[in-house]
């Protein structure tokens, strides 16, 4: 056991010494998680800031009794729905709104024409002449498209409201005058009624719906929500734990290449105890990546991993796992080259069907079906669950089938390592 | 009786189209005794030590080392045995002493003995001043000595050096030579393989020639070089007509062979040069070519493996 336990610290002395592989292992995945977690904020959920807005209504309306379209359009961007999303400043002057953009100190301008309820209160779709077009301008920062996309999207849903609303005003008057109507104020009353019902109900039933994720533990009692800088860590640990575990993996076709490893072959120290030797250098680089990581993730990005029971039962397990991936990659190749390039193309088509890029908040449907052929897919279901305050309970079933997956690998890399070596 | 004992051995790679590494090679070493195997590359000296080392299985015939089969009774043998591959088989970020602290552990040292152990080895490849600089700070002759060092730890009974003075200066050439002489005067018995023919003569008491798998002549030096009789060799330079030349001289009486024109360079082997050389000068003289260089050699292990092969050595 002294033996094994000799050759493996010379393989783990040899992967931490090497300063390529240390970014590899530790910035890399680091840096993402963080350049992600800036991007996103601190909060739950891949939430962005919210977008600085100016709104300049100048809406004049359309006359006594029928609300100001201006206004609706106003109301529905300051609404309580839109608060996470919008921080909005009213202003009277469009210059002074086109001014606020253009010094970065708002994303987009909203300015409402004065003529916007009074052109949608003109004569209808199919009614005579067109009637005078009213254009709402957005103005915005140019170096900017997730904000004013949002901005834009609700002005033009509530655009959409407005017209349907002026649609349903000339129903109603086409629909009085099949009836016998022919007062015109009694038409226009009509109409108007109309118009302002549809914008009313528009405006109490709001068209823009913001879907609300829940988490992805229907059952955990406490449920937690996750910064996204843990969200994305995780995923980023567990792929370049596969990069950490291919390293001294390699080392195996290294040494042959070198003469180290038949020289070994010539002491007393049986083959078995060599490539055992192996095996617990791959399973310990991981480990020390995987709580290094964790350890960084918890005090510099805040993130909160979970009970620690759990938590380490699935690195253990995602240690074991990487550790068998590198392994089976590598017995597979006859040269460190050719085990570099089998192994990444591998690992990349892994992390792709597994989530690993996506974070655990955006897991769900096929997909989350579909993960579940790759350990690495389970190993991310097992720490979402723990990300959303899952438990023991929660771990049972990811940490069975991932361990399950390292049997079979551990069986096919020692079957064909006995078989080069033995 | 031998300590090591060879006999029938036979290794193809790739089989059955591969090469014939080794074919029905048999000899023995007998204790005490730096055995030398001399040969060119590819003549299947790294296999036979592959072979008796463990690494590989012979197709045929058998190998035994101090009484153990090296295929039934490995682990006995790999106790028995300490081997310096021909590359530097160490690890370049280990430092000297960190690299012979893990290849003791690997021969079952632990504790103060390997300390004791590891000191005594630095000091006999004379790498103390040196030995908690990493590997890849050493010249290729420490490397080498190192090497070798690794292969002393746990005091072996039988010490394999497969090329060991490939590719350094003469001076660690010459380090190691002596240091072979040495353990072997402390009574390691030596296997040693070279194409070196200068070290085969210096340190071998016994030299087995190979060429191509084969085992072509074994034996102490001087037994070896009776087998091309009292011949000497007369190196020459010519100014022209080379070629001219070697045509003739391959039919004057008194030469065994001539060789091919090189450069204007030729050799003669003959069992008088006293009497060949007038000869010579007089023929050259006919030729209108000039002798610009000539020496005599005594025959020696070059000419054996000439004698035997028809080929020199470094071919």
């Amino acid at each position: 056991m002294l033996r094994v336990l000799n050759i493996a610290w010379k393989d783990v002395r040899h992967v931490y010494r090497d300063i390529a592989v240390l970014v590899m292992m530790f910035a890399a995945p680091l840096a993402l998680a963080g350049a992600l977690g800036a991007a996103f904020g601190s909060g739950d959920n891949f939430s962005i800031a919210a977008v600085k807005t100016v709104v300049v209504d100048q809406d004049e309306g359309a006359g006594a009794g029928v609300p100001a379209a201006g206004a609706t359009l106003t109301a529905s961007l300051t609404g309580p729905d839109m608060a996470d999303l919008l921080v909005v400043t009213q202003m009277d002057d469009p210059e002074a709104a086109r001014a606020a953009v253009d010094d970065s100190e708002a994303a987009v301008a909203v300015i409402i024409p004065s003529n916007l309820s009074s052109a949608l209160m003109s004569a209808g779709p199919g009614d005579g002449p067109a009637g005078p077009t009213a254009d709402i301008q957005l103005y915005k920062d140019p170096a900017l498209s997730v904000g004013p996309s949002i901005v834009a999207a609700v002005t033009e849903s509530v655009i959409q409201s407005l017209n349907g609303a002026r649609a349903a005003g000339a129903t109603a008057a086409r629909l009085g005058l099949s009836l016998g109507l022919t007062d015109t104020d009694s038409l226009s009353a009509l109409a108007s009624q109309a118009a302002a019902a549809y914008a009313q109900t528009a405006q109490t039933e709001p068209p823009v719906v913001l879907e609300a994720r829940g988490p992805v533990v229907a059952s955990a009692e406490t449920e937690k929500r996750p910064n996204v800088a843990s969200q994305v860590l995780v995923g980023m640990m567990l792929f370049f734990m596969l990069f950490g575990a291919a390293t001294p993996a390699r080392s195996v076709l290294d040494e042959h290449r070198q003469g180290t490893l038949p020289r070994l072959f010539t002491t007393p120290t049986p083959r078995s105890l060599i490539l055992g030797g192996k095996y617990v250098a791959v399973f310990l680089v991981v480990l020390i990546q995987a709580a290094v990581l964790l350890l960084v993730g918890r005090f510099l990005m805040g993130a909160d991993w979970g009970e620690p029971g759990p938590v380490v039962v699935l690195t253990l397990c995602s240690a074991l796992v990487a550790a068998s991936l590198g392994l089976v990659t590598v017995s597979f190749a006859k040269t460190p080259g050719q085990a570099g390039a089998v192994s990444s193309a591998i690992f990349v088509f892994l992390g792709l069907i597994s989530g690993n890029f996506m974070g655990t908040a955006n897991i769900g449907g096929t997909f989350a079906v579909v993960r579940r052929v790759s350990p690495l897919g389970w190993l991310m279901e097992g720490w979402s669950d723990l990300l959303y305050g899952g438990s023991w309970s929660n771990i049972v079933l990811p940490v069975a089938a991932a361990m399950s997956f390292t049997v079979v690998l551990f069986a096919v890399s020692t079957f064909f390592f006995r078989r080069r070596y033995a | 009786m031998d300590a090591i004992v060879v006999e029938g051995l036979r290794k193809q790679f790739d089989p059955p189209k591969g090469p014939v590494a080794v074919d029905d090679v048999s000899f023995g070493i007998r204790e005490g005794e730096i055995f030398s195997l001399l040969g060119p590359n590819g003549a299947g000296k790294t296999t036979i030590i592959s072979i008796l080392s463990c690494l590989l299985r012979p197709d045929a015939g058998e190998a035994r080392v101090g009484g153990f089969s090296v295929t039934r009774e490995s682990d006995e043998v790999k106790r028995l045995i300490g081997v310096v591959p021909q590359e530097i088989a160490l690890y370049e970020e280990l430092s000297g002493r960190e690299n012979l602290l893990f290849w003791g552990r690997m021969y079952g040292l632990n504790g103060p003995a390997l300390n004791k152990r590891v000191d005594e080895v630095l000091d006999w490849i004379g790498l103390v001043d040196r030995q908690t600089d990493r590997l890849e700070k050493y010249s290729g002759g420490m490397k080498r000595r190192v090497n070798i060092g690794a292969a002393l730890l746990h005091n072996p009974r039988f010490l394999y050096l497969d090329e060991p003075t490939v590719g350094i200066d003469p001076q660690s050439r010459r380090s190691i030579l002596d240091g072979v002489k040495n353990f072997n005067a402390a009574g390691v018995t030596v296997l040693y393989t070279t194409h070196y023919m200068e070290e085969a003569q210096e340190i071998s008491d016994r030299i087995a020639i190979m060429d191509r798998g084969a085992m072509i002549a074994v034996g102490a030096q001087d037994e070896l070089v009776r087998l091309v009789g009292e011949r000497t060799r007369i190196n020459l330079a010519l100014d022209r007509n080379a070629d001219i030349l070697a045509e003739r001289w391959r039919d004057l009486a008194g030469v065994s062979t001539v060789s091919e024109p090189e450069d204007g360079r030729l050799w003669v082997l003959t069992d008088d040069a006293n009497s060949l050389m007038p000869r010579l000068f007089d023929s050259a003289q006919t030729a209108e070519a000039r002798i610009t260089e000539i020496n005599l050699a005594e025959p020696n292990l070059e000419m054996v493996f000439l004698h035997l092969t028809g080929r020199a050595l470094r071919d």
